[in-house]
């Protein structure tokens, strides 16, 4: 064994014990897996400045404001999960500094306002992780998306619970990556 | 509108057509000016007082490896301006702009593509520029993205530069083509142009450098600092490329 791969295998071996199983399979992406990193990844992008354009808004107080933090900060850490996972594969992934996001007018001139618009986008990116989750062939990536799609319904839920909208359904529609892009494309810039 | 956007080209490229002007009284003899050939238009109208050599980004490169006479390099992506100055064959380039791909149908759209996914479902024949062509590698860069390289088995024709691929498409010659968004708008009237998502898009960023044989190379810095200027950019703007990428946060 030659001291890179060595080091490839000890890096790989250490995602694991760190539980990012995913980095160390990623080299065995297939084109569909990828897509949906790709579209993941920018959907992530997407929420963490939406979480972060809401508490600068102050549009809520207490568990509320602490919800769109945790939010903010989950979209920040599901973003640098995606970027491992596209980086291993060999691609390029994208900056926040590639996109130009898209606001509509007084998106966050309220907290309804804003919630609604966040909810839209959590629903297309949970669908498109669900998605993803039913058909990766790579068990860590499976492991991976899950983990995404669980976290993504936590926020709805909780963007849910601060609008006093509805937010729990018994079954949620998983997407295809067009339908779940189309869902988002006005926001993507 | 279409009257509106007319004008608002006309108004910068006149303002950057007059800075250019300034530049031009300055020089003796007109600059060689080798440039992607997305640039094409924008370039001649900003400053036709120029010799200009427009192709494939990839052509350009090699003809300048070879000792070709230019002075100013204007690559379509920032691998062909690097090698080169990693050669010592041009100055540190700068990016000047950026742009999106976008996919062109035939106004008669035979093929009935609506979405990229289309290309996919339905049997279709696709042209795009070869693998070494800016443009050529962009596409394929979307195409992995959006998990769809299986399409490249559609491809009938691959083509030396974008212009060869929007002709093709705007002739009818091809039911579908992936070109740069400036290049579909020079010929909205006879292509239709199908967005590609925006999480799907490619990094294509223009980069611009001193050749370093030229022997008009204060001429040649002068016409850069131009083109970054703030008319340079809303002329180019006018063409509908992007603005300056922002730095890495």
């Amino acid at each position: 064994m030659n001291r890179r791969r060595f080091l490839i295998g000890t890096l790989g071996a250490g995602a694991v014990t760190l539980g990012a199983p995913w980095l160390a399979s990623a080299g065995a992406a297939t084109d569909d897996e990828l897509a949906f990193a790709n579209f993941g990844l920018s959907s992530e992008f997407l929420l963490k400045d939406f979480y972060a354009k809401a508490l600068e808004a102050k549009l809520a107080t207490g568990v509320v404001r602490g919800d769109l933090r945790r939010g903010r900060s989950a979209s920040a850490q599901h973003a640098k999960a995606l970027t491992g996972l596209l980086t291993g594969a060999g691609e390029t992934p994208a900056a926040e500094e590639d996109f130009a996001f898209v606001w509509p007018e007084k998106t966050f001139a309220t907290l309804s306002s804003a919630t609604t618009t966040g909810l839209v986008i959590l629903r297309g990116v949970l669908g498109a992780y669900q998605s993803a989750a039913a058909t990766v062939s790579e068990p860590s990536y499976r492991v991976l998306y899950t983990s995404l799609a669980a976290s993504i319904a936590q926020q709805i839920g909780a963007l849910a619970a601060a609008s006093g909208k509805a937010g729990s359904e018994s079954f949620p529609a998983a997407l295809d990556l067009e339908t779940a892009s189309a869902a988002l494309e006005n926001y993507l810039g | 509108m279409v009257r509106r956007l007319a004008l608002s080209i006309l108004a910068a490229v006149l303002l950057a057509t007059s800075a250019f002007a300034a530049t031009a009284r300055t020089q003796a003899e007109p600059l060689t000016i080798y440039a992607a050939a997305s640039l094409t238009d924008v370039f001649r109208s900003l400053d036709p007082g120029q010799r200009y050599s427009f192709a494939g980004s990839n052509t350009l490169e090699t003809q300048i490896k070879n000792g070709a006479p230019a002075d100013i390099f204007a690559s379509a992506a920032p691998l062909n301006t690097q090698r080169l100055f990693k050669a010592g064959l041009v100055d540190k380039p700068v990016t000047f702009t950026a742009n999106r791909l976008t996919l062109i149908v035939p106004r008669s759209n035979p093929a009935d593509i609506h979405s990229v996914y289309d290309l996919r479902r339905k049997p279709v024949k696709l042209v795009i520029a070869g693998p070494a062509v800016p443009v050529g590698g962009y596409t394929r860069t979307v195409l992995r993205k959006m998990g769809l390289t299986s399409v490249l088995s559609k491809v009938v024709s691959q083509e030396t530069d974008v212009r060869a691929v929007t002709g093709k498409v705007a002739l009818g010659q091809a039911d579908a083509g992936f070109v740069y968004v400036t290049d579909a708008r020079a010929v909205s009237d006879q292509v239709t142009a199908i967005r590609i998502p925006a999480w799907a898009q490619p990094r294509v960023r223009y980069e611009i450098a001193v050749v370093s044989k030229s022997t008009k190379k204060a001429a040649a810095q002068a016409w850069i600092k131009t083109l970054l200027s703030a008319k340079g950019q809303a002329a180019l703007k006018s063409f509908g490329f992007l603005p300056l990428p922002k730095a890495p946060s």
